[in-house]
Formats: structure tokens, sequence, C-alpha cells
């Protein structure tokens, strides 16, 4: 038990021991019934040095207060188009105010999960739980308190950006001034003031990125689902709105749940979850999905076909990432170098990849995972042929 | 209830991005007015003489009006229904472009989206039918303000019938290409079929008629619902009916209900 004393407002805190370590929960000024128990985990705590001890401290805020229970909870989840299965037997949940990425190769479901969270779908089977309401019984609560970014387009594009702002504003209800304040708000956090009047048909892809992104979070949802939000923004927009977005989950306690293809995007989520032809195979956070599934790689390109073929036929259990590359799950030094021996002067490139997502995805999948644009893997490609020839 | 401003607000942003983007189709527009006039000018015009029976030296006055006066009040209904029917391709423009998902997570009740965008798509139509109006003076119409009145909410009521129709036919539509011609095909036999362009003499008999038009003609127009529309505008504009009038106004009235019901179960899917 931790000394109270301590603390100013003894009203306020609410001691649980329902994890190893001591938690406060919520500092506020609410009376503790009111907040859920049992929902202290390592993503919605902040950790703090307290009296010499660590302990962690459950910052909630007072509107996510409201609602006890987890942002997302599906249990058992279901989806089919016609007679194929889109999602199977899906349960997850997320925290509040944690950031939540889901992982998965093209055509393995996140949208349609998305969909589903959003109201947009029905589910088959199963329940689903949106900032603690169910979406098919109570739609209308859910739809106000999330905010969504398409993985297509969906701006009205004969439209200026401050139009298809202010309709958004309008169709969720925002009053007058108060909407004029959050279309000014957002165009700056996206760095669009100065395109306010301009038709949107006009923007570049990345622009009408950050327009919709802006759109988002103009009625300031409790939880955002971002459809892999920052394809085809550069490095510095992405930074930019990455740290909004988290700035946003600190202060006021937003859940993100996104789907991306930026590796070092899903690196800064609490909680990782993987996908696969509707199913989720893996979930956790990044460290003990590293810690647990990650292995280490080696990648090689043999120097001609015949190479190429024993080295398939050594190595049955490598994964082909490319026509010509191979992925050869690398157990340690001493297996790089028993495999030195053998190939070393059989091979025209090599490079050894510790454990990374990538890998975890990779030996659970048996694919890589399409995380670059198909620009950038096209450069790459010419660049790789360019060097081979000369 | 508290909720119920929001969803105001939330009608209104439908309807006001409806206007803006009528306002500003430019092809549209230029439609809304080339139309009329070359139905007027050509078609009115060309056809007044012969209207009254004068050709033959013999002048028999089929009606106590001209054929431009009698042409008005229907080309007045052929503009609201090319508007009308046409924003279909605003409901279809929703749907491939994605527009409609963006409306479809709001919190904003489906019925409510349906009724913002069809009051946008009616008053589209009820402008482009106000424009021929502006011609009135030109076709011999004279007319009060109470007349101007009653016509303009008249035309609202049967804009928003057909604008709701429109969206029932954008549901069974898949693409903008089929539904340009798919509208032609439709709007314009409901047209000619409608008593629109030729008068079915109210002083004769059944058998009479059948025996100066063919007998499916007159089940056609009988059997046309635009034929009691164009009649009901007839009779507020130029006070000349062949049907009793509250046929035209109940048949509009059953429209705008029906059709929007219809539409709301097709709208969103
Ligand atoms: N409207 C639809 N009708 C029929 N099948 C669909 C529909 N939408 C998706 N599918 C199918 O459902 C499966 C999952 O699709 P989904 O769009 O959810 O994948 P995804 O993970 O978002 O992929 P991507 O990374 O390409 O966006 C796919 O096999 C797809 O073919
Ligand atoms: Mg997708």
């Amino acid at each position: 038990m931790i000394p109270a004393a301590g603390f100013p407002n003894r009203q306020g805190l609410h001691f649980t021991r329902a994890s190893p370590r001591p938690y406060i929960c919520g500092l506020s000024l609410r009376p503790p019934e009111e907040y859920g128990r049992g929902e202290v985990n390592q993503t919605n705590c902040q950790e703090a040095d307290f009296a010499g001890r660590s302990i962690s401290l459950l910052i909630q805020p007072h509107e996510t207060a409201e609602r006890a229970g987890p942002a997302v909870r599906v249990e058992h989840l279901s989806l089919k188009y016609g007679g194929q299965v889109a999602l199977d037997d899906v349960s997850l949940s997320v925290g509040r105010g944690s950031s939540f990425a889901l992982l998965g190769p093209n055509g393995a479901g996140k949208t349609s999960l998305i969909s589903v969270l959003a109201t947009l779908r029905d589910a088959d089977k199963g329940l689903v739980e949106v900032a603690g309401h169910d979406v098919c019984r109570a739609s209308r609560q859910v739809r106000l308190s999330i905010g969504m970014v398409f993985q297509d387009p969906s701006l009205d594009d004969r439209l200026s950006a401050e139009e298809n702002l202010d309709f958004h504003g309008r169709v969720y209800g925002i009053p007058g001034r108060l909407r004029a304040e959050a279309i000014d708000r957002v165009l700056d956090l996206v760095e669009l003031t100065g395109w306010r009047e301009a038709i949107v048909r006009s923007f570049s892809g990345g622009m009408k990125r950050r327009l919709e992104i802006a759109r988002a979070l103009m009625h300031k949802p409790q939880i955002l689902f971002l459809d892999e939000p920052t394809v085809g923004l550069d490095a510095q927009t992405r930074a930019r709105i990455w740290a909004y977005l988290n700035r946003q989950r600190r202060e006021r306690g937003l859940t993100l749940l996104t789907t991306t293809h930026y590796i070092e995007e899903v690196e800064d989520a609490d909680r990782i979850c993987i996908i696969d032809k509707g199913r989720i195979i893996a979930e956790g956070t990044p460290g003990q999905l590293k810690r647990e599934l990650g292995q280490s790689f080696l990648h090689v390109v043999a120097a001609t076909p015949a190479d190429h073929a024993a080295l398939l036929a050594a190595y049955p259990d490598s994964h082909a990432v490319s026509p010509e590359a191979l992925a050869i799950p690398a157990g340690d030094e001493d297996f790089v170098a028993g495999f030195l021996a053998r190939f070393g002067n059989r091979l025209r490139e090599m490079r050894f990849e510790g454990p990374t997502l990538e890998g975890v995805f990779l030996s659970l999948t048996g694919r890589v995972l399409r995380d670059r644009t198909d620009g950038e893997r096209e450069a790459q490609r010419n660049a790789g042929r360019r060097a081979g020839r000369r | 209830m508290s909720s119920f401003l929001p969803i105001l607000r939330g009608i209104h942003g439908v309807w006001l991005r409806e206007i803006m983007r009528a306002t500003r189709d430019k092809g549209q527009l230029l439609g809304g007015v080339s139309r009329p006039l070359i139905w007027l000018l050509i078609l009115g015009v060309g056809l007044n003489p012969y209207f009254r029976g004068e050709v033959f030296g013999e002048v028999r006055l089929v009606l106590p009006y001209s054929y431009l006066q009698f042409l008005f009040p229907a080309v007045i209904v052929l503009n609201i229904m090319y508007t009308s029917i046409q924003f279909a391709v605003s409901v279809i423009w929703d749907r491939e472009f994605g527009f409609l998902r963006e409306i479809l997570v709001s919190p904003m009740p489906r019925w409510a989206v349906l009724l913002g965008k069809v009051l946008g798509g009616a008053t589209a139509a009820t402008g482009h039918g106000t424009l021929v109006l502006i011609l009135a003076r030109f076709a011999d119409v004279t007319l009060t303000a109470p007349q101007v009145a009653q016509a303009i909410a008249y035309m609202f009521a049967l804009s928003f019938a057909l604008t709701c129709f429109g969206v029932v036919l954008a549901g069974k539509v898949r693409s903008f290409e089929g539904f340009g011609v798919f509208s032609n095909t439709v709007i314009l036999p409901l047209y000619f079929a409608s008593s629109s362009v030729f008068p079915l003499d109210p002083s004769l008999t059944r058998t009479q008629l059948v025996a100066s038009y063919p007998e499916w003609l007159i089940m056609l127009i009988y059997a046309n619902p635009i034929t009691y529309a164009v009649d009901a505008l007839r009779g507020i504009l130029i006070n000349f009916n062949q049907f009793p009038p509250h046929i035209g106004f109940g048949l509009v009235g059953i429209g705008m209900i029906g059709f929007f019901l219809w539409a709301l179960r097709s709208f969103g899917r």
C-alpha cells in the first residue's frame, strides 16, 4: 500500500492491487466509484518516480472517465462478403488513450475491421463495442465519439478546403463560432492555412491526405481510426502529425487505432496486432513481439541461379522476399560464421538483420510486409539492377 | 430533444453543399437556361400558328390559349424533371468518389442526410423552374404575385418528389455513363406522353378523343402521372385544366412521401 498522505487531495485517489505493482488511479475530484476498475495496464499509465519507488499513475481524463472500459472491445467478430471470409473470429481490446497498430498485408482485413468499428458495416457474428457503446444498438453514440481517416480519398474535391471542413463541422453539429475556431486550429496543424480557399482538386496527394487528417480531428473525437493515414506524406509532415496526435493522447486521452505500412510508425505504438487472412496471428507490445517472435535474418542474393538453388536446398526454411533475394533465419553469430564458410564466395549481396518487426512479420506469414510505397520500391529495384549490370 | 438542433445544423450543411455544387456547375446552369429557350423559342414559336388550326383557311380554336401559353407550364415541368432526375448523378458521385462514407460515419441519422440532400436538389430544380418563369411575359402569360408564389410552392413540391425519384434511380444504376442514357430514356417519354406538347381537348368526349388519337396514346397519357403534374401547374399559371387539379396536387403529395421512403431504403447501401 502506498501512503496517500503525500497527495493533497485524498478523495480523488483510488488504489488498486490488481497488478503486482501498486497503481494510483485517477487524479481528479471525482469520487472513485465513477472510475472503472481493472483497466489499468501499461498503456494507459504513465510511470512516475514517487517517494523513491517507481509507481504508475493512471491519467484518466474526465470525458473518457464517463464510460469505463476499453475504447474498443471486439469479441469473436466474423465478417463475410458473400461467401468470402474477410474477418474470422477476431477478438481484441484497445485501452483508452493508447496507440494501437494493426499490421497486415494487402487483403488481410484491416479496412474491413475498421469499417465494422466505424458502424459502416454490420458484423455477421460477434460483439463490438466502441467507446463503451455497442456499434449496432448505439451507432449514433459510437459515431459521435470517433474520427475517421479513410484509406481511399473521401474529400469533395470540387469544394475548397475550408468548405470541406465547414461541411464536416455542420454535419457533426458544431455551432458557428466553435466551427470557425476548429477550422483555424486544424488547418494550422496540417499547415494548410494558406490554402484555405483553394479548391481541393488543385491539391497534391499529400495535401489532400493532410486535409483529411485535419477533418477527422475537427470534432475532437475520443477515438481516431486511421487507415493507412500517412501514405504519401513526407517524413517531416508525418513526424509533425504524429507529434500532434501523441500530444492529444497525453492531454485528453485520445485513443489511436492505426493501420500503417510504415514499420517505423508501428514501433512507437503501445500495442501491435498482426492480422493476416482475417485472423489475428500475434498481438503485444513491440518489445514483446520482437522478444518472443523476433528472429534474426540473413538477407542474401546469390551470385548465380545455380547458387540460388543450392541455397534453397540447404536452407528449406528460408523465405523468398523477391525473385532474387532470400531471407534465411539466422540463429546466432555461429550460424553466420558457418554460413559464410559454406556460401561466402557464392553471394552477390548479404545483409544481417537483428530481430525487427519486419522479421516478426516475415516469420509469421512467410511474406515481407509491403511497407514501402511503390515508388520507393521501384527506385530500389532499379538501383539494384543498375548495380548488377556494372 | 437536445439532439435536434445539431441534426438541423447537419441538414443545413448537406443542403448548403448541394446548392454550392449546383451553382458552380456551369454545364447544369447552361442546360437550365438553354433548354426552355429552345423549347419556347423554336418549338413554341414554330408551332404557334398551327395550334389555332388557321392553316387551311378554316380557323378553329382548339383551346382559348395560344400554343406558347399552353406549352409554357410544360416547359417549366420539363426543366424541373431534368434537374431533379439528374440529381441522381450527385448521389452516384458521392458513392463512387468516397464522399458518402464521410457522411455515413457522421452522427447524422440517415434520413436527415437524405432529407438535406433532397432539399438541396429540390431547391436547385425549383431554381431552374423559376428561371423559366422569367420568360412568362415573352410567352404572353401574365402573372400576379400570388400566382407566382403558388407556382413556386408547387414547383418545389414537384421537385422534391422527382428528386427522391432520382435518388431511387441512383440506387439502381452503377455508373455515370449508364445514367446519362438512362435518364434520357426516362425523362423524354414521360414528358412527351403527358399531354405536355399537345392538348387533349377537354370538350371532347372519350369516344371523340379516340377518333382523333390512337387508343394506346390516350391510355398512356391517362396513366402518366406527369400529365396531372403538368395539368395542375397549368391551372395555376394559365387557369386551364384538362383534369381536376386536385389529382395533380394529390399525386405530387403522394410522390413526395412515397419516393422519399423508397429512396431512404436504397440510400447508403
Ligand atoms: N466490398 C467488398 N466486397 C467483396 N469483398 C471485399 C470487399 N471489401 C473487401 N473485400 C475482401 O475482403 C478482404 C479484406 O479486405 P480489406 O480491404 O479489409 O483488406 P486490407 O487489409 O484493408 O487490405 P489493404 O492493405 O490492401 O488495404 C479482401 O480479400 C477483399 O478482397
Ligand atoms: Mg485497407
